[in-house]
This record gives structure tokens, C-alpha cells and sequence, in this order.
């Protein structure tokens, strides 16, 4: 039994070391950012920074939980930055994967109030920064932060108040983008 | 079989024909042939009578099957015989083949293929091909993860992923012969397209006319899959291979390196032009030909010229790629009117001559009758409603084209017909040599088309316009038509509430079959369009029918189940349930869709 828990214990400790020089070699941006923000990175008992909560996701470990910090958005609820964001969405081609207000086509719906990573700003700048494993593109480095920023206010304000629940066909006609 | 078609029908029926049991021999051909001294091109295909080796039957693509058991007196029997779920949802495009008494399917990404042992009671595999298949091209294909089929040849199934590659897998073991790169996902490319074999040569093309793609077609070496040739579809005359041989018939194809002077500085480069539709090939000529996609963006202010060699259709030697000739079909395209679709070969009489012809249901809305030796328009019609252009003028092959329906940026065009997805799509029409009619699924939608600037960003979209859709004039969406291409008129048409999204097929037993969005399967009598028998098989079909003999020796027509295509993805509303986090909740062009289907993935097999 000892030798059991032993080995758990080792593999969590040995996975998080490894992401750790992933993550520092990945996204030292990320961590600078945060500091300038004022944001202090909180550490879990493995020194690991942790910037992204996701909500969805099981954390091991009673114990481990709580003393997470996120990342939030600077222009959270800005409606001239959400306006912006707006225009990024277009000028970036976001609109022809992701449909018109994103309503979905290539890829998923952003209106429907239901992410696949997650709704949260920290979540949302990461799918953009990041890109996602089904065809979302990496965007981080390559477009300026703030306009990430923006485009996540854009995002989060498609889906406000959305709770969808069961049947969606509304049986009207309305305007469909091309692509 | 031209002295057969003038005798009288006993003649015909004891002399032609193979037929089934006796009683079934009244049900066949009513009379003469609507359009006499109609064949198909290409005779003799590879395979037995009772087969379906490539995906349209034939090198011609006539989707004709001389089999007669299944008949316009007895179809009205049919039933379902067995079926087999694909283990996949999303849009099943394509037709299964039947070879040596196994049935292979491929299924849309991650393009899984099986093998079904059709000797065997409950129709075990024989085995299951998993390829390794990026995930990320699932985000990078346009119009959802299709795959339009296999090909067999030599032992060996060749079919395309999603993700770029092309591979080889032995017929008998499953086991992975080769597998080639031939697309880059980071430029937008995917493949989706059905392969042809052509002399020992794969022949392939890449999809991405909405990704800012450079369109190529290519052969690969079916023993090895090591690549023979390349041609691209933009570019300088040695990029696409014009050389002395190249003798297209009308003034506006011949010059020098027309494929870069005809756009604005390196705009060819991200062009478009792309080969993601159906392949044809005529072995007396060794002429291989297929379609290419629209020009990059859709934005036409951002490409002024005649952006050659868009959305025409071309003629390549399958032994180098060389190109014979070209007919830019709707040049400087305004609207997206892929050129894509298939090129059926047909010898017919046009005003009275005999003459070596392709047939080309185009997505403009106009029906083309070409001569397949030099590209000569031999006639043009419209076959779906359409306003676009006034007529095709056939001393130059180019469209007369109504100004009022122009698209310009920063101008809102109202009421374009057909809409940006033709008069038909992917869908593949059929010809019967016995009635000499096309039978044609079409789409009647029209759109309104504004453009706006739109940046090059490789791997994203490079398309520069909305374009919403409605339905055309009339209540009805779709319509499957039987058409004549040797006068340019439609014969008869079964109207539908959607478009026709799924391929035909037709038989020597006057039967056509089709399927439609909200998931019927159709018979219908070939000579008349009278719809004989329907079976509501689940979920939309998008694909395209096959009939085979199987070990018992009795026909069987096996057709998938499953929406999805451009239609389903794009225009359907909420039609997946399987994924929590995508509810699309605005309806679209076909609010009703998704009451009538949802997503599926199932093969259905018919029998009497």
C-alpha cells in the first residue's frame, strides 16, 4: 500500500517539474505580464505559478486547493474596447471561421454561452494566446497582448446572459455569413 | 448498341439487355431512348458488372450501373437489407466501393476506413485502418470534415486525409502500404477530394480555395506513392504546365504565362484554384480532367484580371500533367462559383453531329456541353434558376453578364442567383445511356454578396465578403431534374423543400436514386421522375448511392446517412448533439432543417 501512494505522489511532483520548464519556456510573457499588472502569481506547494483557473477541471487534492490567482481582463466590460474587439474579430479573419458574432461555422459557436476551454477571461486569452488542439491558431506573439485583451472582451460579450438549454431552432431566417 | 437502340423494344430486350428474372423484363425500357445515341465515353470500366471500383463507377463519372434486377415495377419492394454504423458523425459525403465481395467505406475525420466481408452472415470487418490524422485540420477544412471516397486499383485502396496525406492501404490485410504529405494544414490546405487511378498514377488534389491556398493537382506512383508530377493552377505557364501541347480553343486562354498576368503582382500566389472535386479521365485521349476552385478572395476588387486558371476547367495529360487545353468557365469570378464539379464524358449527337462531349453541371447555374478534345462550348443553358449573366456567348465561351448583379466592395448586391453554392455543389450528377438524360441534383437558393478588405493571414481564412442565402423564386429550395445535354432543356424535376445535397445514381432497370437533407432516400422511374419508393434513413444524406451484385447474386444499393457538408455545417442551425459546448442557436438559411435531422453516421443497404 505505501509503495502505492508513494508512486502517485512521484509522478505529480516529476509531471509538474516538467511543466514548469515547459511552461517558463513557453510563456515568459505570461509571467512578466501578470507582475506588471500588479498581480502577485500565487504558488501551489510546488512552486508551480499558477495564472489560469479553470473552473471545469478536477484539482487533486483537497488539501491543494484554494490560493489560485487569475488572470483577469484589463478591459473587462469596456464597451469601446469590446467595439474594438469587435474589428479585431473581423481584421484577424475570426469572423470567417467562427461565423458572424459567432454563431459558428468552421469553428465553434462563441454566442451560444458554452465554451470547450473554458468561459473565463484567463481561459479565453489562452485558447486565443495558445491556440487549441482542434484547429484555433496561436495567436500569442504574434498579435499584440492588449488586442488579445480586446478580443476577449469581444468573446465574453457575445455569450453574456446565454443559457441555452435545449432545443435551439427558433424556426427564423436570419443572416448567414458565406464562410 | 446503337443498332439495339433502333429496334423495337422486344428486339431490344432479348438482344441488349441483362436481365433479371423474366417477369421484371416489362418494367424495362418504355420505348426509345429520350436522347438517342447517347454513351457513355469511357466503355469497358475496370471491374465486374456487379462492382464499383472508383467512385463514380467509371472514368467517365456516369454513376450508370447496367444492373437490372432492381426495377421501375419492382423498386416499390425494396427494403432495407442490413446496415452498419460508422462509428462517425458529421457529414458522410462520398460512396462506399465493392470489390472482390468486400464493401470498403471511409468515413469524414478522422477518415477511419473499413472493410465488410459481404460472404459473411452479419457482415463482419475484415479490418479497420485507424490513420494518424492531425487534429487540427478538423479547424481548418472549410466546410466540415468530408471525405468523398476511395479508389481501388491493383490490390491497394487509395484514399486522401484530412489533414494533407495521401494513403495506400492493401485491400486484403489493411495494412498501410504508404502514406504521403501532399497538403500543409499551415497554409490552409486540407484534402477532402475522391483520388482516381490512372495508369498506375494517383491522382490528387488539395482543397482551401477559402484559405488564400495556391491549388495544385498532382500523380503519385500507386506501387510506391512517390510523387510523378505536380501542376499548379496559378502561376507561370511551367508552374502549370503549359507547353507546345497546350491548345485551348477560345483567344482569352492563349498567351504567355497567363496564370501571373492575369492577377495583380504575387496575388496568384494565394489564388486559389484548388482541385477538390471530382476527377474524370478519357483513356483514348490520356486526358485527365477535373475543375478548379474559385479565385482568393472572394474581395474581387482585390484581384482585378481574369485570374487564370480559376474556376475553370481543364484538360492534363495523365502521364506528365501537361495541359492540353482550358475553359475558364466564369473568369474574374465575382461570386465563388467553384468549377469544381464533375465533368461526365458522353458521345452524343450535338445539332445532329455525333461528337465526343463533356457535360458540366456548373456552380453558375448554367449547364455546359463542352467537346472533350479541345474545350469547345458546345452548348450552355441555364439548368436552376439564375440572373447573374444573360447567356453564355459561345464565340468567346464567356458569360454575358447582367452588371446589376456585380459584386463590388463596399456595395451591398441584393438577390444574386444561384447563391455562392451554385446551382449544384459537391453532389454529383449521373447519366444513363438507356434514356440518354443527365440526372441532376440541384440546389435553388439565391444571395445577397457585400465584400470588405480582407488580410492574408496563412492558416486562416482569406475570403473578404459576407454573402447571406435565401431560397430561390418559388417554395421549394431543391430540386433532381433530368436533363438533356444535347439540346440544353430540362425533361423532368422532382421539387424538394432543401437543396439536393446528395449525389445520383441510375441503373439499366429505369430506376435513379437520391437522397435528400431531411434524410429520404428516393427511387424514382429514370424515364418519367414519378417517385416510387422513399425510406427516411435517419439523418440527412450527403453522399451518393452504389449499386452492387453481391456473393448471393442478388442488386443491393447501399447509400450513407449522415448530414453534414457545407449544407449541414454551415447553414443547418443546431444540428450535433453530441457536443456541449457548440449550440448554434440562429437559424439559418433552412430554419425546418434541424427538425427534420440530426447529425448520423450510417451505411443503409437496400435490397428487394
Amino acid at each position: 500500500m505505501r509503495s502505492l501512494m508513494l508512486v502517485p505522489a512521484l509522478l505529480v511532483v516529476g509531471g509538474c517539474v516538467q511543466a514548469s520548464d515547459a511552461a517558463e519556456s513557453r510563456e515568459p510573457d505570461i509571467v512578466r505580464r501578470a507582475m506588471q499588472q500588479g498581480q502577485q502569481p500565487a504558488t501551489t506547494g510546488t512552486g508551480q505559478p499558477t495564472l489560469i483557473q479553470h473552473p471545469e477541471h478536477i484539482q487533486p487534492g483537497i488539501s491543494l486547493r484554494g490560493g489560485f490567482t487569475t488572470l483577469t481582463n484589463p478591459f473587462q466590460g469596456d464597451p469601446a474596447k469590446i467595439k474594438e474587439g469587435g474589428v479585431l474579430f473581423v481584421s484577424y479573419n475570426c469572423m470567417d471561421c467562427h461565423g458572424a458574432d459567432g454563431s459558428g461555422a468552421m469553428g465553434p459557436s462563441l454566442a451560444d454561452g458554452r465554451f470547450h476551454f473554458g468561459g473565463t477571461a484567463g481561459e479565453v486569452y489562452q485558447s486565443i494566446y495558445e491556440g487549441r488542439p482542434d484547429g484555433m491558431p496561436a495567436w500569442g506573439g504574434r498579435i499584440p497582448d492588449d488586442q488579445i485583451w480586446r478580443l476577449v472582451a469581444y468573446v465574453q460579450s457575445l455569450g453574456a446572459n446565454k443559457d441555452v438549454a435545449t432545443e435551439n431552432f427558433t424556426g427564423k431566417t436570419i443572416q448567414k455569413m458565406g464562410h | 448498341m446503337k443498332v439495339c437502340r433502333t429496334l423495337a423494344l422486344a428486339l431490344v430486350l432479348a438482344g441488349c439487355k441483362k436481365v433479371g428474372p423474366s417477369t421484371d423484363s416489362a418494367a424495362l425500357v418504355q420505348g426509345a431512348p429520350i436522347v438517342a445515341d447517347a454513351r457513355i465515353g469511357t466503355p469497358n470500366p475496370p471491374g465486374a458488372e456487379g462492382e464499383w471500383v472508383m467512385p463514380a463507377r467509371d472514368y467517365a463519372s456516369s454513376r450508370y450501373s447496367a444492373l437490372a434486377q432492381i426495377t421501375s415495377a419492382n423498386v416499390k419492394s425494396l427494403k432495407a437489407a442490413w446496415t452498419f454504423s460508422t462509428g462517425v458523425l458529421r457529414g458522410h459525403e462520398g460512396q462506399p466501393l465493392v470489390v472482390n465481395k468486400t464493401m470498403y467505406l471511409v468515413t469524414p475525420y478522422p477518415n477511419v476506413a473499413y472493410a465488410i466481408d459481404l460472404t459473411q452472415p452479419g457482415y463482419p470487418l475484415k479490418w479497420k485502418f485507424r490513420p494518424e490524422n492531425a487534429q487540427a485540420a478538423a479547424g481548418t477544412a472549410c466546410c466540415d470534415v468530408v471525405n468523398r471516397g476511395a479508389a481501388y486499383a491493383d490490390g491497394k485502396i487509395v484514399y486522401n486525409l484530412l489533414d494533407g496525406h495521401t494513403v495506400a492501404v492493401d485491400a486484403e490485410s489493411g495494412k498501410q502500404l504508404w502514406r504521403v504529405q501532399m497538403a500543409d494544414l499551415n497554409r490552409g490546405e486540407t484534402i477532402t477530394m475522391a483520388p482516381i487511378v490512372v495508369k498506375n498514377r494517383v491522382i490528387v488534389g488539395s482543397s482551401g480555395g477559402e484559405m488564400g491556398v495556391r491549388g495544385w493537382i498532382a500523380a503519385l506512383d500507386l506501387a510506391t506513392g512517390r510523387e510523378l508530377w505536380r501542376a499548379y493552377n496559378t502561376g507561370s505557364d511551367a508552374d502549370v504546365k503549359i507547353g507546345p501541347r497546350f491548345k485551348p480553343f477560345y483567344a482569352t486562354e492563349r498567351g504567355k504565362d497567363l496564370g501571373l498576368t492575369s492577377w495583380p503582382g504575387d496575388a496568384w500566389k494565394i489564388g486559389g484554384g484548388a482541385v477538390w472535386g471530382w476527377l474524370s479521365y478519357d483513356p483514348t485521349l490520356n486526358l485527365v480532367y477535373h475543375g478548379t476552385s474559385n479565385p482568393g478572395p472572394w474581395n474581387q476588387d482585390m484581384r482585378p484580371g481574369d485570374n487564370k486558371w480559376t474556376c475553370a476547367i481543364l484538360a492534363r495529360d495523365a502521364d506528365t500533367g501537361e495541359l492540353v487545353w482550358a475553359f475558364q468557365v466564369t473568369p474574374h469570378d465575382l461570386w465563388d462559383y467553384d468549377a469544381v464539379n464533375e465533368n461526365i464524358l458522353v458521345d452524343m449527337p450535338i445539332k445532329g453531329q455525333q461528337r465526343k462531349a463533356l457535360v458540366h453541371f456548373d456552380r453558375n447555374g448554367f449547364a455546359y456541353t463542352l467537346d472533350r478534345q479541345t474545350g469547345e462550348v458546345l452548348l450552355a443553358q441555364p439548368y436552376v434558376p439564375m440572373n447573374w449573366a444573360k447567356y453564355i456567348n459561345l464565340q468567346t465561351g464567356r458569360p454575358e453578364i447582367d452588371t446589376s448583379k456585380a459584386t463590388k466592395q463596399g456595395k451591398l448586391v441584393k438577390n444574386i442567383c444561384p447563391s455562392l453554392e451554385g446551382g449544384k455543389n459537391q453532389q454529383p450528377a449521373a447519366f444513363s445511356p438507356q434514356t440518354g438524360l443527365f440526372y441532376v441534383p440541384t440546389n435553388n437558393l439565391c444571395m445577397d454578396f457585400e465584400s470588405r478588405p480582407v488580410t492574408y493571414i496563412a492558416g486562416t481564412p482569406y475570403i473578404g465578403a459576407n454573402a447571406p442565402e435565401t431560397g430561390g423564386p418559388g417554395d421549394y429550395k431543391g430540386e433532381f431534374i433530368a436533363w438533356d445535354a444535347s439540346n440544353g432543356r430540362k425533361v423532368w424535376g422532382i421539387k424538394e423543400p432543401f437543396p439536393v445535397w446528395g449525389g445520383a445514381l441510375v441503373t439499366a432497370g429505369n430506376v435513379v436514386f437520391y437522397g435528400t437533407l431531411d434524410g429520404w432516400f428516393k427511387a424514382a422511374n429514370a424515364r418519367t421522375g414519378e417517385v416510387l419508393w422513399q425510406f427516411k434513413v435517419g439523418s440527412g444524406v450527403v453522399g451518393n448511392p452504389i449499386t452492387y451484385t453481391a456473393p448471393d447474386g442478388k442488386q443491393y444499393v447501399a447509400v450513407y446517412s449522415g448530414i453534414g457538408g457545407d449544407m449541414g455545417l454551415l447553414i443547418a442551425g443546431d444540428v450535433a448533439a453530441n457536443l456541449p459546448f457548440d449550440v448554434r442557436e440562429r437559424g439559418t438559411t433552412l430554419p425546418d432543417l434541424a427538425k427534420y435531422t440530426s447529425w448520423g453516421g450510417m451505411l443503409f443497404v437496400f435490397a428487394l
